[in-house]
């Protein structure tokens, strides 16, 4: 199933510009690359100093930054020279270089993600960089190293309290990682491929028509059981409430994150915002048909924008209303009940996607 | 440590007469020595563990509220003021006097677990030494600490130099053993959940908690030696306030007017009984709703909407409160034989801001409930963590919200009357899970009977005749209460049962002024909730006891 | 998962509960208690304002006759008990409702008796009406801006 994969970025930039040769190839994917990352950037950029509050503050009954520009926005600049212009410091006996290099892994990591997501079409361009056979794959593994760096700043930091937030990152990784990629599993069973533009294309048909309107065929509708799930398992994994233990600011003073400040603490932020842009993304991608929408093709791009940043709503109304779960619930809640209910979820698939076909 | 319980028969119930306790005593008592509040029986300081366990197993008196100490010219002396909690009117004093020279009293702390610290701030501050006490350190001052501050000898000019290697390393001896298992954790004195300057010395198996030792004293201000220096009349009254600061000064006020009233003997009107009632209870909202605010912190995490609601309600009882006593905080309104403001005018408009608050109380309580307490993760996290057995809080002395979540049915208000309580119409809330879920709610619903109370009170103030209104008694413009005159007078504050315990000697100072804080004795029982568990109860249970390092440390 | 339910509704119904402060300035009760303003002219210099301050903020220095050379108060230190206003009996020194004070430095807070009088008062009300209506108010003496001296 599915369509002709569409043309790529890079490959837009070589005919376009007319790049000759593997020299043209490795430049336009620089370049491409280099425009995806900024994107993801600047999303990051706009959610940490200025989104996040004003989203928090709507849920508080506050008005929160206002001063600073109109509506607030010029907080995004000053808040970046603040940050950066801060004294780094490095305590004691901390694990060098593992403690350097942490901050870069985490942002690198969620980064590296966005290489193989579709993100859809806005006029001429397709924002898709590469599209792997083994795509579906590849993402997920991407966004598992983030676990590395939290473990490697977790123990380098020489602290108790990040030691403590470095382990509860591993056991959370390792109990909702599997039900997160079971559950996609089963995504790819409807798909029948492991490439993300064949996941997306196949959510573009019709599922129902009710009162004229067209219901995609978004896995979203079509498993709702199984968008739950992965949901709560995407939630899990970026570290987002009601499972943000491996920070827990009042319990163990935000773990892996302790002692860290300035430009490495800012890695670290900009780290988990992109990646939850990325869980955003791929549960855009898995569940809620990529970058389709009402309108045409071409502007595809905004429609995705509007969901990851849908899903960054979504953490954000969670982490205003629900408590936080305690570690021996979330791995018991991991390994005994999404795990057992993902593999479920699995058969069920297989055997409806057997019958079917 | 002993941890049995008596069985609570019918004779441990009964009241007996001061002399029918002599006579229980028998030989033990050396002479009477009685305070305004109670019978005082004097015994020799190596018989304090048999006298107080008759007391308690035959006599039924299983509420030690606190242990004051306090040096003579001629001899140290420490005071338990044993209580019921079944009927906290009933009261006795055990005195105890230790030899000058070398200071040394039998420890109550087999008999009362409370006692444990409460003899090591009285070690602490006076010098007193326990004997049989399992660990007599100095508990609000540094180790390092020369002399003993509230000694007659003792000189405040000296300058306190300890050198660095004196002070001990909370780590050093942790690194050493390569066999064990476990870790040690500092939990504060800066750490988010503990509610200002509170150390736990906590040691971990993996997550879970094998001990936890809190360390206070980080923010102690010496409370108890400024009322000593302040004039009954004027100068003690502002620093209730500050004690527990959390917006609960009307309720601490109150504890020091209740017994510099009962010492001096001043009767108070009944106009501003009823404005101190009410007054008193908007406080109470204010405390248990920031109560309600940071445990949401605690287990919900930094940005919960749960607390900034919270706040909020929390804003319009303050508002409430700087119209009746000009200030939010530090309210300085009670006087002794009154208070010193009647209701602002016009009158109307206070009650009818009053009313409005109360309208829309119960919404607002319905939401905490729809955010709160039926949440299903916050159900899982609160329900059966922090257990703290009836039995063990009283023997620790628990009151307050934290006893009564523990079914401890024990409110001062109701069973030890003052102000218009009794003359009111509400209940005392106790709830049955002794765990931090049910510490919790005995809150959310304290909340809702505080508002009845005040809605009675609004009612009675608005229909008073004017001529009737008399707010503060004819009280000398210098108070010099009789010469050794002692009470121990408590009411019952946001957090517990807050006393004081006052030795007049002539002159217009108290000689001797003890704080009995609830958060003090409540706080000593987090070890009891804690062991076993993991950290985020830890972190929960703390928060369910609701202290005030401010009324811990005084 | 009623609190879902909960928090969207605060987030959409729009109100907001914080203040733009300071181009929005609160209302403070009239009875409110900030800091102290001293009137030389009123005062007798008896003394009974540093006799009951709980914590010896209020300094008084007098010259040999027994006229008062200095008034000064540390406004930094002061707890804000307002004894010094109860007791005093020509209503020579009082708080205003004004809440709003800095200073590079601790020592800039404590004021002498003309700083104390230029202290303003909190949008131009004097509170000495609510809080004790039988007494007179100080505003009215003069006009306008009072003047003390």
């Amino acid at each position: 199933m599915g369509t002709a994969p569409a043309q790529l970025f890079p490959e837009f930039l070589v005919e376009t510009f007319g790049l000759p040769g593997v020299l043209g190839e490795v430049v336009a994917a620089l370049i491409a690359a280099a425009v995806v990352g900024n994107i993801v950037l600047a999303f990051t950029g706009v959610a940490g100093p200025w989104a996040k509050r004003k989203i928090t503050a709507a849920f508080t009954d506050r008005i929160a930054v206002n001063r600073v520009g109109p509506f607030g926005l010029l907080i995004i600049p000053a808040s970046a020279v603040q940050l950066l212009a801060k004294e780094l410091i490095v305590p004691e006996g901390v694990d060098r270089p593992a403690w350097d290099i942490a901050p870069v892994i985490l942002p690198a990591s969620a980064l590296l993600g966005f290489s193989v997501i579709p993100m859809g079409r806005l006029g001429p361009i397709n924002f898709h960089l590469a599209d792997p056979e083994v795509g579906f794959a590849l993402v997920f593994a991407f966004a598992s190293i983030a676990s590395v760096s939290l473990v490697m700043a977790g123990y380098a930091s020489n602290n108790k309290y990040s030691l403590l937030g470095g382990l509860r990152a591993v056991a959370q990784n390792l109990a909702y990682e599997i039900p997160l990629i079971v559950t996609a599993m089963s995504v790819v069973l409807f798909a029948g491929t492991l490439q993300m533009s064949g996941i997306v294309s196949a959510q573009t048909t019709t599922l129902v028509t009710i009162a004229g309107f067209d219901i995609p065929a978004w896995y979203a509708f079509v498993n709702p059981f199984a968008f739950v799930l992965f949901l709560t398992a995407n939630m899990a994994e970026i570290g987002r409430n009601p499972f943000d233990i491996p920070e827990a600011p009042t319990e163990i003073v935000a773990g892996y994150q302790t002692e860290y400040s300035s430009a490495y603490f800012v890695l670290f932020y900009l780290g988990e915002f992109v990646h939850i842009f990325l869980g955003g993304a791929i549960l855009a991608v898995t569940f809620l048909g990529g970058a389709s929408g009402p309108g045409p093709e071409s502007i595809g791009f905004i429609w995705f924008v509007v969901k990851i940043w849908g899903f960054f709503l979504f953490t954000q109304w969670a982490r205003s209303a629900l408590p936080r779960v305690r570690i021996d619930q979330l791995i018991e809640i991991g390994w005994k009940g999404m795990l057992v209910l993902s593999f479920a979820n699995l058969v069920l698939t297989a055997v409806i996607v057997g019958v079917i076909a | 440590m002993s941890l049995e319980r008596p069985d609570t028969t019918d004779d441990a119930a009964i009241e007996r007469t001061p002399d029918e306790l002599e006579a229980l005593l028998g030989d033990l008592v050396v002479k009477r020595d009685d305070h305004l509040n109670a019978p005082g029986f004097v015994i020799r300081p190596d018989t304090v563990q048999e006298t107080l366990s008759i007391l308690k197993e035959q006599a039924g008196y299983d509420h030690l509220s606190v242990v004051s100490a306090q040096e003579y010219e001629n001899r140290y002396e420490s005071i338990y003021h044993l209580k019921k909690f079944d009927d906290p009117t009933q009261e006795v004093s055990v005195v105890v006097p230790a030899d000058k020279d070398d200071p040394v009293s039998e420890s109550a702390e087999p008999v009362f677990r409370t006692a444990d610290w409460h003899e090591r701030e009285a070690y602490d501050l006076i010098g007193v030494e326990y004997d049989d006490h399992p660990d007599l350190r100095r508990i609000l001052l540094p180790e390092t600490w020369q002399g003993h501050p509230l000694s007659m000898d003792y000189d405040k000019d000296r300058p306190q130099i300890a050198t660095l290697p004196e002070h001990a390393n909370p780590l050093q001896e942790h690194h050493k053993d390569d066999e064990s298992d476990t870790m040690f954790l500092n939990i504060g004195p800066h750490h988010p959940a503990t509610h200002g300057v509170l150390h736990l010395k906590t040691t971990l198996d993996g997550e879970q908690v094998v001990d936890v030792e809190p360390d206070i004293g980080y923010l102690h201000r010496s409370e108890e030696q400024m009322a000593q220096s302040g004039t009954y009349r004027h100068q003690i009254m502002p620093y209730p306030d500050r004690w527990d600061y959390i917006s609960a000064g009307l309720l601490n006020e109150w504890a020091y007017a209740r017994a510099a009233e009962d010492l001096a003997d001043i009767e108070v009107p009944e106009y501003a009984q009823v404005i101190r009632t009410m007054g008193a209870e908007m406080c109470r909202i204010a405390a248990h709703m920031l109560a309600l605010a940071t445990f949401a912190l605690d287990v919900n995490g930094d940005f919960t909407a749960t607390f900034m609601y919270a706040i909020n309600d929390r804003e319009r009882v303050q508002d409430l409160l700087e119209d009746l006593t000009g200030q939010r905080l530090m309210f300085n309104y009670f006087r002794l034989g009154g208070v010193v403001w009647d209701l602002p005018e016009p009158r109307e408009e206070f009650f009818s801001k009053t009313r409005d608050f109360l309208d829309q109380l119960p919404e607002s309580v319905e939401e905490y409930h729809n955010l709160v307490t039926s949440n299903e993760i916050f159900q899982m996290r609160t329900i059966d963590t922090g257990i703290l057995p009836p039995e063990v809080a009283k023997d620790y002395g628990a009151t307050g919200p934290v006893a009564r979540g523990s079914g401890v049915d024990y409110d001062l208000r109701r069973d030890d009357p003052y102000g218009y309580y009794d003359e009111l119409d509400w209940d005392v809330v106790t709830e049955d899970g002794c765990d931090n879920f049910s510490r919790l709610l005995v809150r959310m619903r304290e909340v809702e009977e505080s508002a009845k109370i005040i809605e009675q009170c609004v009612d009675l103030l608005e229909d008073w005749p004017e001529e009737e209104r008399n707010i503060q008694a004819n009280v000398p413009r210098t108070l010099r209460p009789d010469d050794d005159a002692e009470i121990y007078r408590a009411v019952e504050g946001a957090k517990g049962e807050l006393g004081i315990y006052i030795r007049s000697d002539g002159t217009d100072k108290p000689a001797r002024f003890k704080i009995r804080s609830p958060c003090f004795s409540n706080l000593q029982t987090l070890p009891e909730m804690a062991n076993g568990e993991y950290i985020p109860d830890v972190i929960a249970a703390l928060g369910s006891l609701d202290i005030v390092l401010g009324e811990v440390d005084r | 998962m009623k609190s879902m339910a909960t928090t969207m509704k605060h987030a959409l119904d729009g109100s907001t509960f914080t203040v733009e402060y300071p181009e929005d300035a609160p209302e403070v009760s009239p009875r409110f208690r900030g800091v102290h303003k001293f009137s030389q002219e009123r005062c007798i210099w008896c003394r009974q304002c540093e006799n009951v301050c709980p914590n010896d903020t209020i300094q008084i220095v007098q010259d040999d006759q027994r006229n008062g050379e200095q008034y000064n108060l540390h406004i930094g230190q002061c707890i804000y008990c307002r004894l010094c206003e109860e007791v005093c009996p020509v209503d020579a020194i009082l708080l205003t409702q004004n809440f709003e004070f800095t200073a590079d430095t601790k020592d800039d807070f404590v004021f002498n008796k003309e700083q104390l009088k230029n202290v303003p008062w909190y949008k131009g009300i004097d509170p000495l009406e609510s809080r004790n209506p039988d007494r007179g108010a100080w505003i009215g003496e003069g006009d306008g801006e009072v003047d003390y001296q």
